[in-house]
């Protein structure tokens, strides 16, 4: 009899309730009906989300507050009525945020706060832990003390894990695990969100995870864009088949993981777990493992990573096994470089440029090492080795890479003309090459190109980023001293960035020096590779 | 027995004349010799067991709450005479400082005309009860760079010092003086670099940086020596960016009372409180800090995490005070960078950009992590530092003031400073 009264009380104030606002919008009629034939239980869930909708969108907190709470004098143990109760209020907060309607939010604030927990600690104590609506109200009292960034939010959170595990062991609907596990991400709490995630995949594939499965959904969030979940499930799916399967087998998937994850100027990418993956690659099936394109991918990606060393390893590794690919020049170049102007190692730098200039069908990359070895000997006062380079170089290029002659015929008409070479590469120069230089270490500049990859006369745009130190709020002065393959920005740019194109294909170097008002701050140097 | 009776209570008599004259004589002593001697200094400072610090007021213990205060309106630069702003600005500001439970400016630079100065102080102190804490800029923003080796140089940045202490001093509004600000940094040689003979004959650059703040360090020193002489009766801070440079100034400063630290670790201080006992024993007021209202990287006001931020960050000013036992004690409170927004702080040299709000980053600090990820790390929008919003519309003669909400969780977390971990953030 008494449950009979309360169901009576509460249709009878849903309808009050509901014909008052409804008259304004013709389809809360409808959904006055479907209320009034509810119960307090999941049921009545649908229609009072939707009414709440309506009545949020207008803003109408109060209004809606005041329904919910006439309802609970009558019936306060009702789950469904306390959450609804909570969420108007957790809504007015975040409205009164975004209007800045300061004046409510600091009189106010406090006992909406105050009741929002009191009402989601009532729903939550009145439903069984895998409860959906339990789910809800913990996922709302989390999201609430996390906004607050109080005191309470790690206890909420694991109030709110203990619950969706729970439901999700329950055998229920996946939705609500995704939803759980995606706000968790939405918050930036990564580790919490892949454990909700995992739940979601053993929801999905059923409590027992296929290896096709742990894939497939692995790739769906790296399409996605959610890399740490992908990471994770690409984790246990390594582990998984590592495990199960031959590593004949085994190896083609982690390169083509290790492929997925690599730099690419555009889409998805980590370099450092691409890395990570190559690693375990090479460890599972030795160095024969990583065939020609993957190597050459991994010393690529090692490259956009700033990790020189690395690179360097995986471009001498393609040049010892693979001397016939088609990225040989490139990465006999690139060595040189490395090297020289990374590695201060001039000598073992200048053998690779050497290396190329004897070489037959070098390619742009054999004028480019010509330049450099004119370079360095200019740079030593060794005005007529460079000169006999420069001369080389000219004769060799005939018609073609004119970029790389330009250089060169700057180079030599410096040296005819008895004048220095280039004050801002021979600021470069002298950094890299000095041994009073050795504190440099290319860690407080960095440059970065956006393509790294790019066609002929297509546009790039070069960038820079400095550490200069401690200068409180002020900005401290930067020179840029910008130098090498600069393209179609030959007027040297004293900016931190540029936009520049390169009409001969070959691997262009780009260096940069910057100045501090104290003195130097430190070297970068990049490569962007035109094909 | 009669008479010895009367002769007794003649005694008596006489006895409790005397008592009552020599209680009355002591009063009067003791009310003179307060008047004449002054005992105790306006403002003071007063340590405690274990390097915990207090600032002193009219003898009783002072908690700094406070704002930076450059009321520049929109359209204008940091050249606006703002003191002689008919509309005194800082009438309508004092109100609403009032209000919020402020009890503290900090003025950067005084102005030419120091009776206008005065004014503003004065009105401020005796409107609102509000005290100003006045510094000095040492010459650090002059063209060309200062030469904080050249002796010339340093006797006429003293003199303006001076002539600024003997006209403000018997102003009840001034707290204390500060000099300087993050003229530290230039020490380091990368922001407003000077150097001297001596400097530039040395060659190693790290040797160069230690002449530097050695020098620096003695004429600040030398600079509180002499406005001790004028005015014995309020500290003397020093302006310093960080702690950057403070073994210098332990060696160099004696006569330095604070240190006026200009400081942006995004929500935490770290361990400042710790460090700054060990480097330099001095109580610390924080005479910069904060954050900014704009999230570069989503592109739109923030005023969340600039309250946020600056809750966080009072509430560590809060356990570090000397009555928290917590804390380290060397704390006397701080002024919030800053109360309204300065709108040519992106672009000084471009009258027109003085007109727009600027939303571009001007300076990266990775501390403030909720927009760095914005391409090119220029996080911070030096534009957006006020806790009172400004707009072009007029109001009482300047622009309207709208709070944002820093204000109202600065002055809800004043209102009731309550510490305890379970409360935190609670009160929102």
């Amino acid at each position: 009899m008494r449950f009979l009264k309360t169901v009576i009380i509460l249709s009878a104030c849903i309808t009050g309730f509901l014909i008052n606002y409804a008259s304004a919008e013709d389809n809360l009629v409808a959904l006055s009906k479907q209320i009034m034939d509810s119960k307090c239980g999941l049921s009545v869930y649908p229609a009072l989300e939707k009414t709440a909708d309506k009545y949020f969108e207008d803003h109408k907190y109060n209004e809606y507050s005041d329904f919910i709470n006439s309802l609970l004098k009558q019936i306060e143990a009702c789950p469904v009525l306390n959450y609804n109760a909570a969420l108007a209020r957790f809504n007015q907060l975040k409205y009164l945020e975004e209007s800045q309607g300061w004046d409510e939010y600091f009189a106010k604030g406090n006992d909406y706060r105050d009741q929002i927990v009191d009402n989601l600690s009532k729903a939550v104590g009145a439903v069984p832990v895998q409860d959906a609506l339990g789910v809800r109200s913990r996922l709302l009292l989390w999201q609430f003390h996390r906004d607050q960034q109080d005191a309470f939010h790690e206890e909420a959170l694991d109030g709110l894990i203990k619950g969706i595990t729970e439901y999700a062991h329950s055998g229920q609907d996946a939705d609500l695990i995704k939803e759980v596990a995606d706000t968790i991400s939405s918050y930036g709490e990564k580790g919490r969100s892949k454990e909700v995630y995992r739940l979601y995949v053993q929801k999905l594939t059923g409590g027992e995870v296929k290896l096709e499965d742990l894939k497939q959904v692995a790739l769906s969030f790296y399409n996605e864009g959610n890399l740490d979940l992908a990471e994770s499930l690409f984790d246990a799916y390594i582990e998984k088949s590592l495990d199960s399967s031959p590593k004949e087998k085994t190896i083609p998937e982690l390169l083509e993981i290790a492929t997925l994850f690599s730099y690419k100027d555009s889409g998805q990418k980590d370099p450092v777990y691409a890395e990570k993956i190559f690693a375990k690659a090479e460890s599972t099936g030795g160095k024969e493992a990583l065939g020609e394109e993957q190597i050459y991918l991994r010393a690529f990606n090692l490259e956009k990573s700033k990790d020189w060393r690395g690179a360097g390893d995986a471009y001498a590794s393609l040049v010892e096994r693979f001397s016939e690919s088609k990225y040989v020049n490139r990465a006999i170049f690139k060595l040189g470089i490395i090297h020289t102007y990374i590695l201060r190692d001039k000598e073992r730098g200048t053998e690779y440029f050497v290396k190329l200039t004897e070489k037959n069908g070098a390619g742009p990359e054999g004028v480019s090492s010509l330049y450099q070895l004119g370079l360095l000997n200019q740079w030593q006062g060794e005005s007529a080795k460079a000169k006999a380079y420069y001369n080389k170089l000219i004769e060799k290029a005939q018609d073609s890479f004119n970029e790389t002659k330009s250089l060169t015929n700057l180079r030599l008409k410096e040296i005819e003309e008895g004048r220095s070479l280039d004050s801002n590469l021979a600021a470069f120069m002298d950094n890299a090459l000095k041994e009073e230089n050795a504190q440099f270490d290319m860690s407080r500049v960095s440059i970065s190109a956006s393509p790294y990859t790019a066609n002929r006369d297509s546009e790039i745009l070069v960038n820079s980023s400095a550490l200069s130190g401690a200068s409180g709020c002020m900005q401290v002065e930067l020179q840029y001293l910008w130098s090498g393959d600069l393209g179609a920005n030959l007027v040297q740019s004293a900016q931190a960035n540029f936009n520049t194109s390169y009409r001969d294909p070959g691997t262009k170097v780009i260096n940069l020096l910057v100045l501090v008002p104290s003195g130097t701050l430190d070297r970068a140097l990049d490569f962007a590779d035109i094909e | 027995m009669r008479s010895s009776t009367n002769n007794i209570d003649k005694t008596k008599a006489a006895g409790r004349k005397f008592v009552l004259l020599a209680a009355c004589g002591f009063f009067v002593f003791v009310l003179l010799s307060g008047m004449s001697s002054a005992p105790a200094r306006k403002v003071s400072i007063r340590k405690l067991e274990g390097s915990r610090y207090q600032l002193i007021v009219s003898g009783k213990p002072y908690i700094i709450k406070g704002v930076c205060y450059s009321p520049i309106p929109a359209g204008q630069s940091h050249e606006y005479d703002w003191w002689s702003d008919k509309s005194k600005p800082w009438i309508t500001d004092g109100k609403l400082m009032q209000e919020m439970g402020i009890n503290t400016i900090r003025l950067y630079q005084t102005h030419d005309d120091l009776n206008e100065v005065r004014a503003v102080i004065r009105d401020l102190y005796d409107n609102y009860g509000i005290r100003s804490v006045v510094g000095d800029w040492l010459g650090f923003w002059e063209y060309p760079c200062p030469f904080y080796g050249d002796k010339k140089f340093q006797e006429r940045i003293k003199n303006n010092v001076l002539e600024m202490v003997r006209a403000l001093k018997d102003e009840p509004g001034v707290l204390f003086w500060v000099l300087g600000n993050e003229n530290n940094y230039s020490c380091l040689g990368h922001v407003n670099p000077w150097s001297s003979d001596e400097i530039d004959r040395e060659p190693d650059a790290q040797k160069q940086k230690t002449m530097r703040a050695k020098i620096y360090y003695s004429f600040v020193n030398n600079l509180a020596r002499e406005i001790k002489k004028i005015d014995p009766e309020h500290p003397v801070a020093l302006g310093n960016g960080e702690l950057v440079g403070l073994e210098f100034a332990k060696e160099s400063c004696p006569d330095i009372d604070i240190v006026a630290c200009i400081i942006y670790r995004g929500k935490t201080f770290g361990n400042l409180f710790k460090s700054l006992k060990m480097t330099f024993d001095r109580p610390v007021f924080f005479a910069e800090f904060g954050a900014d209202a704009y999230d570069v990287f989503a592109n739109k006001e923030d005023q969340n995490m600039q309250a946020f931020f600056l809750e966080s960050q009072w509430r560590q000013i809060y356990e570090n005070l000397y009555n928290n036992k917590v804390g380290e004690g060397n704390c006397i409170g701080g002024t919030v960078f800053e109360w309204t927004d300065e709108w040519w702080k992106h672009n000084p040299s471009d009258p027109e950009a003085w007109k727009i709000h600027d939303t571009e980053g001007g300076w990266t600090n990775g501390s403030y992590y909720n927009d760095i990820r914005v391409t090119g790390g220029k996080n911070m929008n030096e534009e957006w530092f006020g806790i009172v919003a400004i707009s072009e519309q007029a109001e009482n003669g300047i622009n309207k003031r709208t709070p944002r909400k820093a204000y109202y969780v600065i002055r809800e977390f004043w209102k009731n400073p309550d510490l305890s971990a379970k409360k935190k953030g609670n009160k929102k």
